[in-house]
């Protein structure tokens, strides 16, 4: 009988001692996370400016944001570009790179890590080293294309400063740093057996029809890893365009989550800004629960089909 | 090692205590100011021995100083605020001192100017400025320093193009007239600029100002509507229609992305810029010969005005009732707007500050400065919208820079940002 209590002492003592080491952890996800976002969702529903208490309205910020306000569904449209252009090209990319150094040339390791390299450096300076090689007049790719430029006889891009080309020049950007999900697809192409390959040479098979009918489908797990997660990380983008364009020019880098922060520093208005922030979660719940319909072509290795 | 150790961690201790010999004597009530001059910036020990001079000027109170760099100090304070931490005085902008006094969350200083009425020089500090502080006929801040914007010109280039200091424009006509004398052209490039009207620190608003015009009536409903709007505008457009945007833009932005103002970077003969460029200019060491004038203003019934700011010093109320802070609070108050102090500030920041007085004195000798001290009297702040605190940055900006571009004619930018404007207010006012 003793004996048994000292095993339930001690296992309580021992859960004791997990919540002990699992308390930071805790703390950060409880007050750091959780009352943030519990908070946000309070605000929703109100009008406050960040120094007068906030005052419910209820509604009023959704039927506002939904119904009238020019600017939310123009910089939800920027943003929705931005995912269907830079979700498909990062992946595209990704795949390609991971292609290109599947192979077993002598000092392979130093061109993967020189292309993963990129995602080691900060948002923020990448961009400020964009900007100077963008930047129109004494810009390095203005320079480089300048012989294109003579040829054609047109003017220079005026990439991020053009109004038309500066989507696409953040997105062009932003595939600076594909090598993070050509990781993960040079990953998973080293798990796909030899064996499958040997059989597939015994038959016959090209090297085109072993890419389409035994790497791709193997890889489509970590395709679709890195299309959920650029679909969720896309609709948020902001710091590129709040760095490299201000939003502009004339706006065409106005991003969604962009105006949510313009809503919160320029216009004092933090209800509006965690209404905006909600949407945006609802938007993206819903995006992604059609994504995950993908899942049933997404072959696993292993399992039965 | 244990013995070595334990030695070390005592050294650093006793480092760490030294470093903390900031903290307040017991005896002495604790008073918190915020201000822009962080640990490692040039103004840190003399705001920290000006500081220390008001500490040592009485044995009641103690002062306790924390200076946060320009670009966070904003976000810190508003936080601060909102949360009811924030300092005792601290420093804000004072455009938008209603909103604050609106809130409950500044002391009213008429009534302790009132109880102690040689505490401050009221009458040495502007009366545009101390409008801005004003809410429901109280004082709720005291402004703190002052910015203006004139005109600068380029003395060599003006000589150059045999031009002389009689020449420097004083309408919107002899500014192109002389403009165009100081534009220096080599085939389809731009070597050298006479004025560009969207250089510098000019504004829409500014222009409209000086016309007579403004972006709001006095209910803050959006004008911008009337030929008049449309003429300021477009004279802007025009301005150097020789040249294209992409022409104008490349040329203003070259020097701009180098970290080097057009101005500064003699490529530009005039323009319009605000006072600290006489500071970045003199620390740059550059020889070139300057001088500055006020904004020529439109040829019929031009008005003299240039857009100034300032920051605004405030008491800061955090609903904990305690008088004895509000009175230290108080006393370090007028020790800041005493002449001496905002001397002292103004030799240690650069900055203008508000006390006039205090400047003549600072700019003596220097015929610059005491010209730019002459405009001050005619800055004019920007009105705070609450519907649209950022309206003449991020509201107006690309329409601004559409009309500019040609993507929208002049009438039809000022249009859709009338427009933009309208359904903010509307906005604003169904969540009130």
């Amino acid at each position: 009988m003793g004996k048994t209590i000292s095993i339930i002492k001690m296992r309580k003592q021992e859960n004791l001692i997990g919540y002990l080491f699992a308390s930071p952890w805790l703390f950060g996800l409880i007050v750091l996370g959780f009352f943030p976002i519990l908070m946000s969702f309070y605000f929703s529903f109100t009008n406050y400016n960040m120094v007068s208490a906030p005052k419910i309205i209820w509604f009023e910020n959704y039927r506002i944001l939904l119904t009238n306000d020019n600017l939310f569904w123009k910089s939800l449209g920027i943003t929705l570009y931005h995912v269907v252009i830079a979700v498909p090209l990062g992946i595209f990319v990704g795949l390609f790179l991971a292609f290109l150094l599947n192979s077993k040339i002598k000092g392979i390791s130093i061109y993967r890590t020189l292309f993963y390299l990129p995602n080691v450096v900060s948002v923020v300076a990448m961009t400020l080293l964009w900007m100077w090689l963008f930047q129109p007049n004494f810009g390095l790719i203005n320079q480089l294309l300048k012989p294109l430029y003579d040829l054609f006889k047109m003017e220079p891009l005026g990439w991020y400063l053009d109004q038309d080309l500066s989507k696409l020049t953040l997105i062009l950007m932003g595939l600076w740093t594909a090598g993070g999900s050509m990781v993960i697809y040079l990953a998973q192409m080293q798990d796909i057996p030899v064996t499958l390959y040997e059989s597939a040479d015994i038959d016959g098979a090209s090297w085109f029809k072993k890419m389409i009918h035994i790497t791709l489908p193997l890889m489509t797990p970590s395709i679709f890893f890195n299309f959920i997660m650029g679909l969720i990380g896309s609709f948020q983008v902001f710091t590129i365009a709040y760095i490299m364009t201000g939003g502009g020019p004339s706006r065409s880098t106005y991003y969604y989550a962009y105006y949510l922060f313009d809503k919160m520093m320029n216009d004092n208005a933090m209800g509006m800004a965690s209404a905006m922030a909600w949407i945006l979660l609802v938007i993206v719940l819903i995006v992604t629960v059609f994504a995950l319909r993908l899942n049933k072509y997404v072959f696993y290795l292993g399992e039965d089909s | 090692m244990k013995k070595f150790l334990s030695i070390l961690l005592l050294g650093l201790l006793s480092l760490a205590l030294y470093g903390c010999n900031d903290d307040t004597p017991t005896d002495r009530i604790e008073i918190t100011f915020w201000h822009m001059s962080p640990v490692g910036s040039a103004s840190f020990s003399d705001t920290r021995r000006i500081i220390t001079e008001f500490n040592q000027s009485q044995d009641v109170y103690f002062v306790k100083g924390t200076g946060f760099s320009f670009w966070d100090y904003w976000d810190k304070i508003a936080v601060a605020i909102s949360s009811r931490t924030a300092p005792d005085i601290g420093l804000s902008t004072i455009d938008d001192v209603p909103i604050r006094a609106e809130a409950g969350v500044l002391y009213n200083l008429s009534e302790l100017i009132e109880a102690d009425p040689d505490g401050i020089e009221i009458d040495q500090l502007y009366d545009s400025q101390l409008s801005f502080a004003t809410y429901d006929g109280h004082l709720y801040a005291l402004p703190f320093t002052a910015t203006t914007r004139v005109l600068y010109y380029n003395l060599d280039m003006f000589t150059a193009a045999g031009l002389s200091a009689d020449d420097v424009p004083t309408t919107w006509s002899e500014l192109h007239t002389v403009a165009k004398q100081l534009d220096i052209v080599q085939g389809s490039s731009i070597q050298q600029l006479g004025f560009d009207p969207t250089y510098g620190n000019a504004t829409y608003h500014g222009y409209l100002w000086q016309a007579g015009l403004d972006f709001f009536d006095e209910d803050l409903n959006p004008t911008l509507n009337t030929q008049g709007h449309i003429d300021v505008l477009q004279w802007m457009i025009d301005f150097n229609s020789e040249f294209t945007r992409s022409q104008l833009t490349a040329f203003g932005d070259a020097n701009t992305m180098l970290g080097i103002n057009p101005f500064a970077g003699e490529r530009v003969a005039m323009m319009i810029e605000v006072d600290s460029l006489y500071q970045t200019i003199k620390e740059a060491g550059a020889d070139f010969n300057f001088g500055v004038t006020s904004i020529p203003v439109p040829d019929d019934g031009g008005i003299r005005v240039n857009w100034g700011s300032g920051f605004s010093v405030e008491m800061y109320d955090n609903n904990k009732n305690t008088p004895d802070k509000k009175a230290g609070a108080w006393e370090f108050l007028k020790y800041l707007m005493s002449k001496d102090t905002q001397k002292d500030l103004s030799e240690t920041n650069g900055w203008i500050m508000a006390h006039q007085g205090a400047m003549l004195e600072v700019a003596e000798g220097d015929a610059i400065m005491t010209r730019i001290l002459e405009e001050v009297a005619y800055a004019r702040d920007k009105v705070y919208v609450p519907y649209a605190p950022s309206w003449h940055g991020n509201d107006w900006q690309s329409y601004y820079n559409d009309a500019l571009t040609g993507k929208k004619t002049a009438a039809q930018a000022l249009a859709d940002a009338r427009a933009n404007y309208l359904q903010k207010k509307a906005n604003w006012e169904a969540t009130r």
